[in-house]
């Protein structure tokens, strides 16, 4: 993929108008290029694949797991586990679903070996006064407000909205994601705004 | 605990991209836009990294990822047998075990000769097939290949021998015979059925180290 | 009768101990109108922290053996669902760390040999910081010689707290088996009591006189 700036000169002398490209730089290699370059001996790449999909993976895992370091640990582990099975990864051009699927994975084993899916009382952001009105909150107490109406969504539902309205994918790449039929996902989407239209609605 | 209703039908479909979302009445616009802009707010991205942790992890994992092509074992000559187990037939058992003593009691010819190293035995392989053309063993050692693992029936009497330096561990197994006849080794003595539904079973080899000081067990891969 | 001993070459998949490499080792073996199906079975158990190379092997095996493409893949699928029900018993065992895939690997292996849930569940528990696989197998073994599977648990539960740790577990199956095979005849009860009595001193597996031996199960 090519990146330029078109720049479009009109110099008097010249009888055309003539339109200078100029590239930002070397273009970035392609999900199926660095897996190759991996896979063939340059563990250095995988950086590559680290820095491209790291924020959205754990970004992806806090939303699931309510916990910043949690995340970094599950995100850090599913990293790993890519590199080990990366020639296992059939269709690199897909990479992108099967790391979220392998996030995925471990956000619900560190589910499975909690107690509880909520977030504990002392690790949760206090609570702003219910009698002020969204727009008067900061950002930051909405987006504290959000997040506990998020945890507080069953694991499968929660891990629905955020692929789809968070990580922005396709129902069709939640799919490969979570293994999971469209409608099944569809349905657990539709579910879950009901409940954080309602829970948002209380909060507030 | 939170009251849930179902969303309007033209709510969802805004929300899945398949309506425009200012066709919606006043009310269920507020709706979208309550949810839409809760999504926004989700999409913060953490500051942290696990870049550096995760490339010194992978460092030490290189060489692993890095043999992906198959590693071939040397062809390698007992300096002093391994005892195994086996179970043995009645009728032909006396002419076999007078054959194996001497398998793992005559020194082989003294040239290059590694041992087994330390996660490795010795695998031997016996089989009464008179009349048989060809001998050979397949398994979950060789990925189930033909053409690594001959055996020989030197003496012509239809018994077929070979050994292999492998891994310590389990190792399941067949003998083909003929080129065709896919046949469990009657002296395995453990047996699994294959799970294909047939009612067919593997032959289940269990190598031990070669070093008897060694207990650990090289688990399946 | 001299016979020359020969070894020969092995060409085994090193890489497969992390399961890496599958695409390339399957390419060319299994037939492509099952590829699809394996593939992302393998994939799951990728995805799902479960040892793939047991898939891998499987497909191998049914490839090689000509097994039609329906059973090939229900094979595959039936070993990833092997290893998921390994991996809850191994979690029941060792609650408080992440199941291990080698134990997972171990534990689907001995199910495969028939060896009953609850006694995987307890023999894991005995040495949860070994590597499973012995005490699994000489289990297997003796249930597979119609040992009572409790009174052979015990058995291997009493030689561990003697010192015999690893492939000499092997041994005690080896050695009941032999107390039972021996001439006038034992029960199954005798044969694991005169075993009991040997312990720790139970004798490294050797080759044996001809015995006569019957074919067991492992299944």
């Amino acid at each position: 993929m090519r990146r330029a700036k078109p720049l479009q000169i009109r110099d008097e002398a010249l009888p055309l108008r003539v339109t200078l490209m100029v590239n930002d730089g070397p273009p970035a290699p392609t999900d199926v290029e660095v897996v190759a370059r991996v896979l063939g001996g340059d563990g250095e790449a995988f950086g590559i694949l680290i820095r491209r999909y790291e924020p959205g993976l754990l970004r992806f895992a806090t939303r699931m797991l309510g916990n910043p370091d949690a995340a970094a640990d599950a995100v850090a582990e599913s990293l790993v586990r890519a590199y080990r099975h990366l020639a296992q990864c059939r269709d690199p051009a897909r990479l992108r679903s099967w790391l979220y699927r392998i996030t995925g994975n471990r956000c619900r084993s560190h589910l499975a070996r909690r107690r509880t899916n909520d977030i504990s009382l002392s690790e949760a952001p206090p609570l702003a006064d219910a009698s002020d009105s969204w727009a008067v909150l900061e950002r930051g107490e909405q987006v504290a407000l959000v997040e506990r109406a998020l945890n507080a969504l069953p694991a499968e539902k929660r891990e629905a909205f955020v692929l789809k309205h968070v990580e922005g994918m396709s129902y069709e790449e939640m799919a490969a994601v979570t293994g999971a039929r469209i409608p099944t996902l569809k349905m657990r989407v539709h579910r879950a705004r009901e409940a954080l239209l309602a829970a948002l609605e209380e909060l507030v | 605990m939170m009251a849930m209703s179902p969303i309007d039908p033209r709510l969802q479909e805004a929300l899945d991209g398949e309506r425009d979302p200012g066709t919606l009445p006043m009310d269920l616009r507020e709706a979208y836009a309550r949810l839409m802009g809760a999504a926004n707010l989700l999409q913060t991205l953490p500051a942290v990294s696990v870049a550096a942790r995760v490339m010194a992890e992978i460092h030490d994992l290189k060489p692993e990822v890095q043999s992906v092509r198959p590693a071939r074992r040397l062809m390698r000559w007992l300096a002093r047998p391994r005892a195994v187990t086996l179970r043995l037939r009645p009728a032909w058992t006396l002419a076999l075990v007078a054959g194996l003593a001497a398998i793992l009691l005559i020194p082989t010819q003294p040239t290059n000769r590694p041992s087994p190293g330390a996660h490795e035995g010795i695998a031997q392989f016996v089989g009464h097939f008179p009349g048989a053309r060809s001998v050979e063993v397949v398994g979950s050692f060789n990925d189930w290949s033909r053409g690594s693992l001959h055996l020989r029936d030197e003496h012509h009497d239809g018994i077929w021998h070979g050994a292999a330096v492998l891994p310590a561990g389990p190792h399941e197994y067949m003998f083909i015979v003929d080129g065709e006849r896919w046949v469990p080794d009657p002296l395995a003595g453990r047996y699994v059925d294959d799970g294909f539904g047939a009612g067919r079973e593997n032959s289940l080899l269990i190598v031990r180290p070669a070093q008897a000081s060694l207990d650990e067990d090289a688990t399946p891969r | 009768m001299r016979v020359a001993l020969v070894l020969v070459l092995i060409a085994a998949p090193l890489a497969a101990q992390n399961g890496g490499g599958a695409a390339s080792r399957l390419a060319g073996r299994v037939p492509p109108a099952a590829l699809p199906a394996i593939d992302s079975l393998i994939a799951a158990a990728v995805a799902e922290s479960l040892p793939s190379e047991p898939l891998v092997q499987k497909a191998l095996e049914g490839s090689a053996k000509g097994v039609p493409t329906d059973r090939l893949v229900n094979g595959v699928r039936r070993s990833l669902l092997q290893l998921r029900e390994a991996r809850i018993i191994v979690g029941r065992a060792m609650p408080d760390q992440p199941a291990p895939e080698a134990h997972v690997a171990a534990v689907s292996a001995a199910l495969a040999r028939g060896l009953g849930p609850a006694i995987v569940e307890r023999l894991l528990t005995v040495a949860p910081n070994e590597p499973p696989g012995p005490v699994l197998h000489a289990a297997a073994d003796l249930v597979a010689h119609r040992f009572n599977p409790d009174s052979a648990a015990d058995l291997l539960v009493e030689a561990h707290n003697k010192g015999l740790h690893g492939m000499r577990l092997l041994d005690v199956a080896v050695a009941a088996d032999h107390e039972l095979q021996r001439a006038g005849g034992r029960t199954h009860a005798d044969a694991l009591a005169r075993v009991r009595a040997l312990l720790p001193n139970v004798p490294t597996a050797e080759v044996p006189a001809a015995v006569t031996r019957r074919r067991t199960k492992g299944s």
